[in-house]
């Protein structure tokens, strides 16, 4: 291979454009105020006011979705205007908690904290648009669009929080709206079983995420973000910070859905289509990767910590990758491939040093939102046409709804990291970070084994982007009688419109034009654009410090990709759906559809041996510790009965004397006071 | 902003008439009268008519509710003196400590009073499924009925609320003892009277009787034994003192005598048990009473009578304290994860919270003392309206076992679905809602408690803490599931009627209100505490 010479990340970037001075409106507030509250007051008159109109339900939540979006927007263009870039701003005003502790409950918006927020709120918009087609007869579209507008509002404030308390305030309500939007639809057993799994599973991680928090303000005196990176960096590394920090990646593993927490989010599957696309694509799952952004430079200084991530990150990329390709239901499929994409982001985390910092993973999440989104809109689209997002169903979908094949493509190119889309410029930026992670720690064991595993993990997705192409473009039954009784090239055709071929593909497009609202379509053209065009973002030169793109490193993983893609090729030659994962025997097929019976490991570790030490507290409680207040009771009643027995049954004089004397007492009692 | 919000305010009170002391007789005469008259009414023969009695105890609760709120903006200083050769006064002191618990009673107090008594009745038949369900089978009502006894119910909740109201509003021991005990016997009555039979009545009725007595009994000494060493009953200058006057080993044992009797109250890990019983018996309204207003009275006494009274008694017994409020988290969590009866599995939950708020207290710290009040509060709010909603799902059900199958509340009464999803995640700990900051308040300040304390076994307890916040939400999924989620539609239930729908409303605003501006709370508290913890 010929030596090709590295490129450095600044001249890929765009130049910075200088902007015309716009009159900027004295308003109320700040942007990040204006996207928070917006979002929130949409999920509160969603409950609270809407009355039984879903029309006015979806007004507000796609108008407090709208509004956020602007706010973003609106945010990114005063950070231009502000020197150094950073604007903190309060919310409620500090909690008087005593002099020991300082709760500020500040925002802070920098610069990729403002792209973020810009994609989760678009995002949002979208999902609320196309919520307002999906759920159209749903009678409970009010409660769903409501909860779809408070978990953009908390991630929102996750996002752009500059408090510890703030960001766990965003964490923990972002588990129940997972909570509610998976078990939307909760006369299904199914559907309430997985949201109950979301939120026990998340939340029992999260037990080492409230314990790092608490770890981290304690010891600062204060819960503001900045003043508690400052001081613990201050400090240096020491045990506790170690801990801490240790304590926090156990909670992002859980919500991130690493190993061994991964389990929660295929199952997560059961909520309706947008609600996937908004847990998946830019909230909930990827909030750990910016509260890890958020205090990266603790990060970079715990050893344990890093080690910790790395290799739950690497062990789940890999893992998820692999299970990705065997799932028999496309939506399942993608759910893995989010899993394996996080923990992507978590991995560049783990393996980037201070002079690189955070803003790969950030990168990597603000792609991967678009692509996510679209891959999953445009699912759900389909799924409404063939009635289900089973593999079998959505065969031929692509070719079929010739309308959907652009996204579909799009969609899963741009997750393969195929250039020039979205999710090839993210991934240079994490090549990039673990290689110089790598090069500044003399290839540690962290970085280097990111680095391997993101190598690893290309091909694998290449893979099951080339598998779910496939099937979905599998040439349908019209044209393969065409290519049979037709093999070579047509000469002449009589009736251009009464050719089946063409007959069906304007069938196709009329149909799926149909389905679907303008709105909700174009939110998935909007989401297309940006999987095409979204690496301008990527490239805007307000991303941090600086990486190298190493070109033979990349032909190298874009030579990987290719080969695994003609494999994968091959292997579906033969396979009359085109499905390479039919080669796989059936036990493995069916064992990767069940997540490798990870259930089954969460009952025998976790909840069997709870339930079983539940009862026998109980049992304790009701048998040993109830049983001084039985007998106290027990003894007074026989200390009554005997009292009833050898006491006469009726008053006697002597009582009447006694109440005179008490009386007279009292009198004398009062006369002389 | 804050000025423009400030000059709001003060145009405001402005506007409220300076009664002055004639605040206390608006906030408590309504109440003693109508009791009186309502226990008078009820002995005749012909016992007043449903809406008379409801009608009267109402207004008397929204009078004395619109005084509580005249004291609480106001707060005059009533001092009357009393036995001044033992140093009692009656004096009425009410202060940012008490004020929170004040409206709390006189909010919850409109709530209860409004609340429909519905006769007991036999439990409902239960169709074990779809295929041999009736179709006929008599919708429960939920409207207000006609009740034997009911003079006496309203009576009952009025000398409640007067009770709670004086002990929060005293200035002296003595004064708050009386409330306190004068609390004790109508909760007896409604529990022992107007208790659900199909329950054990009679257990109940004992176990609170006996517990509650023993507890004051405890208290009374440890009040005794501070007065006769002070020489005054005035709490002020207890609190000024600081347990000057006792030496160290008379302020443990003080301390242990006062939160052995408080404990009882509170309740304390493992003085608990009698709170389930209790609360599964009772009825629903006296529930909602019990657990907003009557458990605040114990840790409003360990703020008042112990924290700084006896400091020193105090700091030597909070780290066991604090392990057996931990303990309690963690054990009433548990419990609530096998607990076949949803009215008795809400008391365990109130067990789990009340562990929060003695955490916090026993930290030492001004936030925990911040957290706990808070936590106070919010666990008022929270237990009232999860009490509202399963005591009447328990009425609409006939029982309040979740071994039945039943028909799901999201699909049959989705208001009151809403308010128990609203309540369960709001007593699991979502921020947004009340008593999140509560708890994460007490497990910060005890993760860095005072000084004197032994920071490594307070740790731990922040560490068991935090895993009793994640067995809360075990709890509630359990509960969602069981009783929320599900497409069975028989037996049919009414929704949530017009007095249900109100409280639930309003409790529900207030606990997102708190949740979402909790420093309209801590801002009243907040100067105060320093107080409490001063040496």
């Amino acid at each position: 291979m010929p030596d090709l010479p590295d490129v450095p990340w600044s001249d890929l970037q765009l130049p910075s454009l200088p902007l015309p001075e716009l009159p900027a409106p004295d308003l109320w507030g700040s942007p990040a105020h204006w996207a928070v509250l917006a979002t929130l007051l949409a999920a509160l008159a969603g409950l609270g006011v809407t009355g039984r109109s879903n029309r006015l339900a979806a007004w507000v939540g796609v108008g407090g979705g709208l509004v956020a979006f602007l706010a973003t927007c609106w945010q990114l263009y005063t950070l231009t205007q502000i020197e150094g870039a950073r604007r903190g701003v309060g919310t409620i005003g500090a909690l008087p908690l005593g002099d020991e502790l300082d709760v500020p409950l500040r925002l802070l918006v920098t610069w990729p904290v403002a792209i973020v927020a810009f994609t989760v709120a678009a995002v949002a918009l979208v999902v609320q648009g196309y919520a307002r087609w999906y759920l159209w007869y749903d009678p409970r579209y009010r409660p769903f669009a409501a909860t779809v507008s408070l978990f953009t509002s908390a991630m929102l404030l996750l996002v752009l929080s500059d408090d510890l308390l703030l960001t766990l305030v965003g964490w923990e309500v972002m588990g129940w709206c997972s909570y509610l939007l998976i078990g939307h639809q909760s006369t299904r057993a199914a559907a309430t079983r997985a949201a109950s799994k979301a939120l026990l599973v998340t939340r029992t991680a999260d037990i080492g995420f409230v314990l790092g928090l608490v770890v981290l303000a304690s010891g600062a005196g204060t819960t503001r973000t900045s003043d508690v990176v400052a001081h613990w960096g201050a400090a240096g590394t020491s045990p506790t910070l170690t801990v801490a920090m240790t304590l926090l990646v156990v909670g992002v593993a859980g919500k991130s859905a690493l190993f061994p927490f991964q389990d929660w989010l295929p199952d997560a599957m059961e909520g309706p289509t947008p609600a996937s696309a908004l847990i998946h694509a830019a909230t909930m799952v990827a909030a750990g990767t910016v509260v890890l952004a958020q205090l990266f430079p603790l990060l970079a200084v715990s050893g344990p910590a890093r080690l910790l991530l790395a290799v739950l990150a690497c062990t789940t990329m890999i893992g998820a990758a692999v299970l990705a390709f065997a799932q028999g239901d496309l939506k399942r499929l993608l759910a893995w491939s989010t899993v394996s994409q996080v923990a992507l982001m978590l991995a560049v985390l783990a393996a980037a040093t201070m002079g690189t910092g955070p803003d790969a993973a950030l990168q990597h999440l603000v792609a991967h939102a678009w692509f996510k989104a679209l891959l999953f809109l445009t699912t759900g689209w389909l799924g409404v046409l063939v009635g289900g997002t089973a593999m079998a169903l959505m065969a031929s979908g692509a070719r079929r709804y010739r309308v959907l094949r652009h996204r579909f493509g799009w969609g899963l190119l741009a997750l393969a990291g195929v250039p020039p889309f979205v999710g090839f410029f993210s991934k240079e930026a994490v090549l990039g970070t673990a290689e110089a992670g790598t090069a500044a720690t003399d290839g540690g064991l962290v970085p280097v084994l990111v680095l391997a595993s993101v190598g690893a993990t290309a091909p694998l997705t290449a893979a099951y982007c080339m598998r779910a192409w496939l099937v979905l473009s599998r040439p349908t039954a019209v044209q393969g009688h065409a290519r049979l009784y037709e093999p070579g090239p047509v000469e002449r055709i009589d009736d251009f419109f009464d050719e089946p071929q063409v007959v069906q593909e304007a069938e196709g497009v009329e149909r799926a034009e149909a389905a679907i609202s303008s709105s909700a379509r174009m939110g998935t053209s909007a989401l297309m654009l940006m999987t095409l065009f979204g690496g301008i973002l990527l490239l805007l030169p307000v991303w941090g410090p600086q990486v190298h793109v190493d070109l033979q490193l990349l032909v190298a993983t874009l030579l990987l990709m290719v080969v695994s893609a003609l494999l994968v090729r091959l292997a579906a030659g033969g396979v009359r759906t085109r499905d390479a994962a039919a080669r796989i025997p059936a036990g493995v097929s069916l064992a990767a559809e069940r997540g490798l019976h990870a259930d089954l490991a969460y009952r025998a570790v976790v909840a069997t041996p709870v339930l079983a030490l539940a009862r026998a507290v109980a049992w304790f409680d009701d048998q040993v510790l109830d049983s001084w207040v039985r007998g106290a009771g027990l003894g007074a009643r026989l200390l009554g009965r005997a009292g009833d027995l050898t006491s006469p049954r009726r008053a006697t004089p002597a009582l009447a004397l006694v109440l005179v004397g008490m009386l007279v007492l009292g009198a004398i009692g009062v006369v002389t006071a | 902003m804050s000025g423009a919000a400030g000059r709001m305010r003060e145009d405001l009170l402005a506007l409220v008439p300076d009664l002055g002391v004639w605040w206390y007789a608006l906030a408590l005469l309504p109440l003693l009268l109508v009791a009186l008259l309502l226990l008078g009414l009820g002995r005749r023969r012909v016992p007043p008519g449903r809406r008379v009695v409801h009608r009267g105890s109402m207004a008397a609760a929204g009078l004395s509710a619109v005084g509580v709120a005249g004291v609480a903006l106001d707060r005059p200083v009533l001092e009357l003196s009393w036995i001044p050769s033992l140093g009692v006064s009656f004096s009425l002191r009410p202060d940012g400590l008490s004020v929170p618990l004040l409206l709390l009673t006189a909010l919850v107090g409109v709530v209860a009073t409004a609340l429909h008594l519905h006769p007991a009745r036999e439990p409902r038949p239960e169709p074990v499924d779809l295929a041999d369900t009736d179709p006929t089978s008599p919708i429960p009502v939920v409207r207000g009925q006609d009740v034997p006894g009911l003079a006496t119910y309203h009576a009952c909740l009025q000398v409640v609320l007067l009770g709670a109201l004086v002990a929060f509003l005293a200035g002296d021991a003595l004064v708050f003892f009386i409330g306190f005990e004068l609390v004790l016997v109508p909760m007896w009555v409604l529990v022992a009277r107007y208790g659900d039979p199909g329950s054990d009545r009679e257990g109940a009725a004992l176990r609170f009787l006996l517990v509650t007595v023993v507890g004051s009994s405890l208290v009374l000494l440890g009040i005794l034994a501070v007065a006769s060493a002070t020489g005054t009953t005035d709490l002020a200058l207890w609190a000024a003192e600081g347990g000057a006057s006792l030496g160290r080993g008379s302020q443990l044992a003080v301390a242990a005598v006062l939160l052995v009797g408080l404990g009882l109250k509170i309740p304390v890990f493992p003085l608990h048990t009698w709170l389930p019983w209790v609360h599964a018996t009772a009825p629903t309204a006296g529930s909602v009473l019990l657990a907003a207003v009557l458990l605040k009275l114990g840790t409003y006494g360990v703020v008042r009578l112990v924290l700084p009274v006896v400091p020193e008694g105090f700091a030597a017994w909070s780290p066991l304290l604090a392990g057996l409020g931990v303990t309690g988290i963690v054990w009433a969590s548990l419990v609530c994860l096998v607990e076949r009866d949803l009215k008795r599995l809400i008391a365990w939950s109130s067990v789990a919270h009340l562990g929060f708020v003695v955490l916090g207290l026993a930290t030492g710290t001004q936030a925990g003392l911040q957290a706990a009040l808070f936590g106070n509060v919010a666990h008022g709010l929270v237990s009232a309206l999860l009490f509202v909603v399963v005591g009447g799902l328990k009425h609409r059900w006939g029982s309040a076992d979740l071994g039945r199958r039943r028909a799901a509340v999201r699909e049959v009464a989705p208001r009151l679905g809403l308010a128990l999803v609203l309540g369960m995640a709001a007593s699991s700990g979502l921020p947004g809602l009340a008593v999140f900051w509560g708890e994460i308040g007490s497990v910060l300040a005890a993760w860095g408690p005072a000084a004197d304390r032994p920071e490594g076994w307070f740790r731990g307890f922040a560490v068991l803490a935090a895993v009793g916040g994640a067995l809360a939400v075990a709890y509630t999924v359990r509960v969602l599931r069981e009783v929320w989620a599900g497409d069975r539609v028989e037996p049919r239930v009414p929704d949530a009627e017009l007095t249900e729908r109100t409280a639930l409303r309003l409790l529900g605003l207030l606990v997102l209100v708190l949740g979402l501006a909790p420093t309209l709370l801590l801002g009243v508290t907040a100067p105060f505490v320093e107080g409490v913890l001063a040496r």
